[in-house]
Formats: C-alpha cells, structure tokens, sequence
C-alpha cells in the first residue's frame, strides 16, 4: 500500500511540477519585459500581457505547417524544459531528482536547443538556418563553461544528486561562499544559456529577423512562448540549487530564483551583441578560466 | 450583410457548436486577440517615422499589448506607413498573403485612403483597399502619434467585438481584390500562396471567391517550384 501511495504521490508530482514551473516561468517573462520597459522609461506591458500572447496564438485561425519534423521540432523543444523541470527539486517535491543527477540535467538542457534546430531545418528559411546554426554554435560556446562548472560543483560535493547538494548547503553554506569562482563562471554561462544579450546574436531581430522563429506561426511561435518561460525557470532553479542553497520554504525559494533571473535580465539591455565567433572567444576564455581555476581551489 | 467602411462583409451561417462553453471561450479569445497584438510595420513612406515615437518612452505602445515583430508570419497586424508605389504594393500583399489570420492592415496617412498628394502620380497605388482589406485607415498628412494609438484601440475594440473581420473579405471576395491586382500589375500577376486553397481548406469560400479574375489567373499560373538554393565559388 506504501508503494502505491508513493507512486501516486509522484505521479500528482510529476504533474503539478510543470504546470508550477509554465506559471512561474510566465511571471518571469513579465519581469522580463517590465525591465526592460522600466530601463527604456516605459511604463511596460498589463500583468496578464504573456497569458494574452499565448491564448493569442494558440487560437489563431490559419496555422501553417512546414511539414512533420516542424511540428515535432517545437514539442521537442518544450517537452525538453518539461523533462527538466521534473529533474530539478523545489521545496517539498523532488519529482524524480533523487535519481537522475545533475548529468542527466545538463543532458536533457541540449535538447530544446536540438529539437528547435530539427524543426527550423524543415522550414527552409534562409534566415531560420542561419539563426539556426548560429545558436547551435553559442551552445557550443556556453555549454563548455557550463559543463566544467558543473563538473566542479559535482567534485565539491563528492555527489551529483541535486537533493543531496541542496541538503548539504542548508546544512552547511550556501555553495556561493564556498566555491565563488564557480559561482561567477556559471553566472556567465547562464547568461548565455538563457539567450540574452550580449549574447542574443541568433535571434537578432533587424538582420535575421528573429532567425529560428522567422517561420513560427500561430501555435508554433506559442510553443516557443511556452518554452521561453520554462527555460527562464529551469535556468533559474538550477542555478539556486547548485550556489545558492535551494529554498528551505517556498517564500526563500521564490525569492532566491527571481533574484538569479533579475540579474541576467537586468544585464541583457545594457549590451549591444557579439558576433558569435566573439561569443565563442569570450565563452571560452574567461568563464572557462574561471571555471578551472574555481576548480583548484576545490581540489 | 454588415459594412465596415465601404467593405460589405458576410456573415457565415454559424456552424453548430456543441460545446455549452463555446460563447465563453469565443470571448476569451476575442478579448486576448485585441489585448495582443504583434505588429509588422511596412514602413513604405514618411508617415513611419511617426511610429518611433509611438512604441518609445513617450506614448509607448507596449502597455496596450501592441509589439513589433519582424516577420509576417509572427503579425497580426500589418501596418502600411504611407504612399505605396506600384512596386511596394506587390510586396506588400505577398507579405499580407503570408500572414496568418486573423489579420489586419491599418492604413497611415491619406496617402492610403486616397493617394493623398501623390493623387497624381502614375507610379502610386491610391487606394489602399481595392487591393488588401483594410481595417482602419488613419488618415492625416502624417497623423501623430496620438492619432496612430487611437486608430489601434479603435481596432482593438473592434476585434473585442467580434467586427474585425475584414480578412475574411479577402477570401470572400478574392475576385475582386485579384482583379484589382491584375489590373496594375497585368494579367500574370501570381503569388506564391494559394488563397483559393486556403479558402477551401478553412472553409471561407464566398459567392465572389471565383470569378472571372481567379480564372485568368489559372490561365496564366506557373506551378511554384521551389528555390534552388546554389552557392557560387
Ligand atoms: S500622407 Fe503625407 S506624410 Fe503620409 S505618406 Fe503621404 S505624403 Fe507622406
């Protein structure tokens, strides 16, 4: 009997923890856009703005398709984040955290990026695969840093299970004041992760004309909103678990992530762009060597 | 028969709906389709630089929900800033023809209501809805910022209504758009979307979709093939 229980536990988990996670991420959006209206002296969009946007496009009458890998392309890209979500603990649910690790996380983070590129490829828009190529490419800039941060972390802890690390930090110190340099290299991977400027150069609005989005229609261009603010949560959770001690209680952990998706935000409008060969050079050169000097400190 | 400006629009016969909830989520989504509007301003002549100002810090458009996009498969609505010459209005409905409905063309400055000063020109399109439907038109030699945010919350109510409608013309009577179109453009003027297919297959075919202009254009159509993309060393 405890085991059905625990298995409909969950499953109400599996459940409730994206569905948490789309309304947070939409919060996040509007943050997103306050900041910048309030950077430009804006007043910025109504509180319901992201909600109107996707019911907008969900609900437009024509839909055009390029065909079957671009409609698989897109819930590739969102059903990516979902997968994560699951993944990532939050106060008082862990979903299947305790069992995959932060490996299986940092997998499952590629996949969005993936899927888009697969559905964008079967649009065969110049400027799609342009885009396209370009942000395959900042994967590969960002994902460097990325995945050396998140080797050391796993080294400091001797442990790669998220519910683990965070138990540890709320028992010890958060992993900011322990490993600073890491924290500072993820910090600018995150900002690559998350697409923002200075290093927004595959959407690039004026020359490619938003470039993977330039034949998202209707539902599609939805499916990308919806995948949007998963991936400012799931970025943003990630980065609290690993530095910043998870949430003890909601009102900490609610705190703590918007805290972390106000600084990229924040940064975003005060850049103009880097070509990717530059974001390339820049990735690999001071976050990297961050993150590996990080690293012997660990050791 | 209704009328919107000199447009007769056609009420379709309401198909049956089963769901108790229909009328709720029709309003819905109304009220979200005029609270969210992207916007793709075909900036052809002097009334664009009126719209800087317009999505700025000063009458910023944003809080109204209105957002550029840049391409016209992500529009709702296309903006046409000014005079259009023969050559532009060829762009600008095959960019009209690939946004998704519902969709809308707003009409600035006079130069679209009526030629405005280039009435003379033999190089311009004077009026702007015998070839695109258009839902408002905002007229003034250029109107300001104000008058531009009031045409878009005229349109906003309008779709809150359930009155904007005028993409439906299009497909209704796409005889007399397609005529006005061969009409400067000669008789092998062709785009690349099929809008007789996508009348058929969304089920908005009117009395005035065929006609004698959609069947010229058969005579004269070329099966679109797809571009070759080559690179040259
Ligand atoms: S109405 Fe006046 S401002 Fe507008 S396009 Fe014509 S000439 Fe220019």
């Amino acid at each position: 009997m405890a085991s059905f229980n625990s298995i409909s536990e969950l499953l109400a988990q599996l459940l409730f923890m994206p569905m948490l996670a789309f309304l947070l991420g939409l919060v996040m959006v509007l943050m997103y856009r306050k900041i910048a209206a309030r950077l430009q002296r804006r007043i910025g969009p109504p509180f319901f703005q992201p909600v109107y946007d996707i019911v907008k496009l969900y609900s437009k009458d024509t839909q055009i398709s390029h065909g079957l890998i671009h409609d698989i392309g897109i819930v590739v890209a969102v059903g990516g984040y979902v997968a994560a979500v699951i993944l990532l603990p939050v106060p008082g649910m862990d979903g299947i955290a305790d069992k995959g690790g932060i490996i299986t996380l940092s997998y499952f983070l590629m996949i969005p990026s993936l899927g888009m590129a697969l559905g964008v490829g079967q649009c065969a828009n110049p400027n799609g695969s342009i885009g396209i190529s370009r942000a395959l490419t900042a994967m590969l800039a960002y994902d460097i840093p990325f995945i050396i941060v998140v080797f050391g972390v796993a080294l400091h802890y001797q442990s790669t299970s998220l519910v683990g690390m965070i138990d540890y930090q709320q028992a010890h110190q958060w992993g900011i004041f322990e490993m600073p340099l890491l924290a500072a290299a993820g910090l600018f991977a995150l900002q690559g992760m998350m697409g923002k400027h200075p290093f927004e150069i595959y959407v690039a609005p004026a020359e490619i004309a938003t470039g993977p989005m330039v034949e998202m229609s209707g539902k599609f261009m939805g499916g990308l909103f919806v995948m949007q603010s998963f991936q400012f949560y799931v970025a943003s959770v990630l980065y609290t678990s690993l530095f910043l001690g998870g949430g003890a209680n909601w009102f900490e952990f609610l705190l703590k992530i918007f805290f972390v998706v106000e600084i990229p935000m924040s940064i975003s409008f005060l850049f103009p762009r880097y070509r990717t060969e530059d974001m390339v050079r820049i990735m690999w050169k001071w976050p990297v060597m961050l993150a590996l000097i990080g690293i012997a400190f660990v050791i | 028969m209704s009328k919107l400006g000199n447009i007769p629009v056609q009420a379709k016969s309401e198909k049956k709906r089963t769901n108790p909830l229909a009328r709720v989520f029709d309003e819905l989504i109304q009220f979200c389709q005029s609270r969210s509007m992207f916007m793709l301003h075909y900036c052809t002549g002097c009334g664009a630089i009126e719209l800087p100002p317009a999505m700025t810090s000063r009458f910023d458009m944003e809080r109204l929900g209105i957002q550029p996009m840049v391409t016209p498969r992500q529009a709702d609505i296309l903006l046409v800033t000014g005079y259009v010459s023969v050559k532009t209005l060829k762009r600008v409905i095959l960019t009209y023809e690939q946004m998704q409905s519902p969709k809308y063309v707003i009409g600035i400055c006079s130069c679209t209501v009526n030629g405005g000063m280039y009435w003379q020109s033999y190089a311009t399109a004077k009026v702007l809805n015998e070839y695109l439907p258009v839902d408002v038109y905002i007229a003034g030699c250029m109107p300001r910022p104000e008058a531009v945010i009031m045409g878009l919350r005229r349109l906003m109510s309008n779709i809150e209504n359930g009155k904007g409608n005028a993409w439906k013309d299009y497909y209704e009577r796409y005889d007399y758009y397609l005529g006005n179109q061969q009409h400067l453009f000669g008789d092998d003027w062709q785009t690349p979307v099929d809008v007789i297919g996508e009348a058929k297959f969304y089920d908005l075919e009117g009395e005035e979709t065929y006609g004698e202009h959609t069947r010229t254009l058969e005579q004269h159509q070329e099966p679109l093939e797809a571009a070759v993309m080559r690179v040259k060393l």
